[in-house]
Formats: structure tokens, C-alpha cells, sequence
């Protein structure tokens, strides 16, 4: 595994990156910047949900999420519920409407964002904590709880100074935690 | 301790709480508290999903052995169908590539009924300096249509599939920009 140059913007108060009630907003008045946001924030976490649906081709139903979002931005209503909890039931709904025999009967129009089971949201939206993180960020944080690798493991297996992994991990961990207390979900 | 170096190490809290300087500063900083506070949740949020996901891996890894057995058997059988059965129509593969000449997105056409045939567009690397919204276009030799719209990640890529009438020999495709028809991104 190799650590790859950052593309990711950088999270913190000198940049202060849209919310997800914000990118939202500005897809429902047709933004495609926002919208592009949004999907690198939440594709993995789609992707995920997909993965989970039994029967539904991956890449075909994050497609399909990403369109009736764009489509649909608008019927977000945040007096309701989270944007994280209801970008999760457009994505539960599409996939098992996509993976059932019968023609869609799952409604997106009028969604219960808080419907959701908590430790669902709370899974989707780590994962799309985690997207918004620098990816050396990220692949730390993962190795040290996926895969429950020491910080000197880690650090041999990214080739890279402890310092670094140590560094990398408590940055990571502070961003996630910047961006629970803006964006609980 | 400095507030920002205390705020930077706080996530060592998490694995040792007995860092006494550390501890000084959080007793009497409420931000700090509350980064803290949400630190904790964020590690509880990973350690649960790290549960989940490992239960997750081991179901899977139990399935795979009659799962591959499962789909021996059934590659036999759609090899044997695909022998004995009419044929309903064979798929047709289209490349298209951009002005350069470099190949980025495929397009595969194949029965879908009796008045529509089905297209799967499979793209990689198309370019999304200028949006990530693109238009798919058919033609035959006498007329062409507009397939639909679609989206593509960051990396340009998608696998969309959509219907195309049945009574036309669609022969040439190419995928414009939204809003911009002219804007020709690639082509058969």
C-alpha cells in the first residue's frame, strides 16, 4: 500500500467547507459543483448500502441513488431529519427497489428521513466522515480500526515514520470529530 | 500546555487517559471537553463499524464455498441454454473514444423485448472538467435520437444501461455535454 499525493480540501475554519443541508440546496437548484461534492462525499457510503442490498448490481444502483438525488434534492425538507439520514433512505429505497422482481413500490417522493435506524445513519454517515478525510488521513484511521493495526505496524507497512502515522491519525480523528459536531446525524 | 498543542493530541486521550498534562487543560476547557466528548463518539462510531464490517467479511467468506458451487452450476446451465435455445438477438459492442483516439467508454447492445433493444454504456475516464452531467446520442443511417441523460463519478466513469427502439440499426453513438450538444465528448 502506498500513500498517494492529497487531492482532498482540507477541513478547517479557514476553509469552511458547505454543509450537507447546503450542498443539497444548491442541487435542488441545480449546482453540478454541489452535486459532484456530494457524490464524493457519500459514494462510498451509497456504494456500501448497495453492497448490502442483496441482489443489486453495484455500480448500476449508486448510478441510479446519484440520479433520483439530483432529481429529487428538492423534497429534502432538514425540519425532518438529517441530510445524512435522508440521502440513506433514497439509497435503502433505490436498492431495494432496484433489487426487487416487481416494479418499484418504495415511494421516494414523500421520505421519513429520521426513519432510520440509528446505527444504520450512524454507519453512513462514518463512511462519509471518512471520504471527507485526506486519503494518509483516511487509510491510517482505517488500518487502525479495520484492520486493528499498531501505529508501528502501520507505520512499517505505509513505509513512513511513526511520527507521521501518529500525526496522521490524530488529525484524522480531530476532523471527524469537527464534522460530528456540525453535521450529527 | 498550549490550547492548540492540548486540541492537536487530544485523540491520545483515547488510548491513555492518564496523560496528566493533557488532563489539566481539558478540566478547565470546555472546548476541549466537547472535542473530546465527540472524539469518543467518533472512536465508538469505528470500533462499531469495524465489528460490523469484520461479521460482515466472515458471512461472506462462509458463503463463498456454496456460492461458487452455486454459480458452477449455474454458468453450466446458461452455457447449456444458451446451446439449445433460439437465439433472441446477439449483443453488439461499440467503442467510443475521444478526438485523441483514447478509448473511454463502451457501449453494448442487446436484446431487451420484442420492441426494444437494451444498451449498456460502460465509461471510464470520461472528462469532467466541465461537469459530470453527459448526454448519450444514437443514430442509424437515416436518423438519430437522443438515449438519454447520465452521470459520471470522479474519475469520469458509470455503467448505465438504457432502451432504444427496436426498429432502427442503431450504428453510431456519441456522448455530448448537458446543455451543450455541439460539445461532442466522444463518439463512435
Amino acid at each position: 500500500m502506498t500513500i498517494q499525493p492529497e487531492r482532498r480540501r482540507p477541513i478547517g475554519p479557514a476553509q469552511p467547507a458547505p454543509s450537507d443541508v447546503e450542498l443539497l440546496r444548491a442541487v435542488a437548484s441545480g449546482s453540478e459543483a454541489a452535486f459532484a461534492e456530494l457524490r464524493d462525499r457519500y459514494g462510498r457510503a451509497v456504494q456500501r448500502v448497495c453492497r448490502s442490498v442483496a441482489g443489486v448490481e453495484r455500480e448500476d444502483c449508486e448510478q441510479e441513488v446519484f440520479a433520483r438525488i439530483w432529481r429529487k434534492a428538492a423534497l429534502y425538507d432538514p425540519a425532518r431529519g438529517s441530510a445524512a439520514a435522508w440521502l440513506l433512505t433514497v439509497a435503502r429505497r433505490t436498492a431495494l427497489n432496484l433489487g426487487a422482481a416487481r416494479p418499484p413500490s418504495l415511494p421516494i417522493e414523500d421520505l421519513p428521513a429520521a426513519g432510520e435506524r440509528p446505527a444504520d445513519l450512524d454507519a453512513f454517515w462514518l463512511q462519509a466522515g471518512l471520504a471527507r478525510l485526506p486519503e494518509r488521513e483516511r487509510t491510517v484511521i482505517e488500518l487502525a480500526y479495520y484492520e486493528d493495526l499498531s501505529e508501528n505496524a502501520i507505520a512499517r507497512r505505509l513505509r513512513v515514520p511513526l511520527g507521521s502515522v501518529k500525526s496522521w491519525k490524530r488529525r484524522g480523528l480531530n476532523r471527524l470529530a469537527t464534522l460530528l459536531g456540525e453535521e450529527s446525524p | 500546555m498550549r490550547h492548540e498543542e492540548v486540541w492537536t493530541r487530544l485523540p491520545d486521550l483515547l488510548e491513555d487517559r492518564d496523560d496528566a498534562g493533557l488532563l489539566a487543560h481539558v478540566r478547565v476547557c470546555a472546548d476541549c471537553q466537547r472535542q473530546l466528548f465527540l472524539l469518543g463518539r467518533v472512536d465508538r462510531l469505528l470500533r462499531d463499524d469495524a465489528v460490523a464490517n469484520a461479521a460482515s467479511r466472515k458471512r461472506r467468506r462462509l458463503l463463498r464455498g456454496p456460492l461458487a458451487a452455486a454459480a458452477t452450476v449455474a454458468t453450466a446451465v446458461a452455457i447449456l441454454l444458451a446451446l439449445e435455445l433460439p437465439q433472441q438477438g446477439r449483443s453488439e459492442a461499440f467503442v467510443l473514444r475521444t478526438a485523441s483516439g483514447q478509448s473511454v467508454a463502451q457501449a453494448v447492445m442487446g436484446h431487451a423485448d420484442a420492441r426494444n433493444v437494451s444498451l449498456a454504456l460502460t465509461a471510464r475516464g470520461l472528462p469532467i472538467d466541465r461537469g459530470h452531467m453527459f448526454v448519450l446520442w444514437a443514430s442509424d443511417d437515416s436518423s438519430s435520437m437522443q438515449v438519454g441523460r447520465f452521470m459520471v463519478d470522479q474519475t469520469g466513469g458509470c455503467r448505465v444501461r438504457f432502451n432504444l427502439p427496436a426498429d432502427h440499426p442503431w450504428n453510431h453513438f456519441w456522448v455530448t455535454r448537458r446543455g451543450n450538444a455541439a460539445a461532442v465528448a466522444t463518439s463512435t
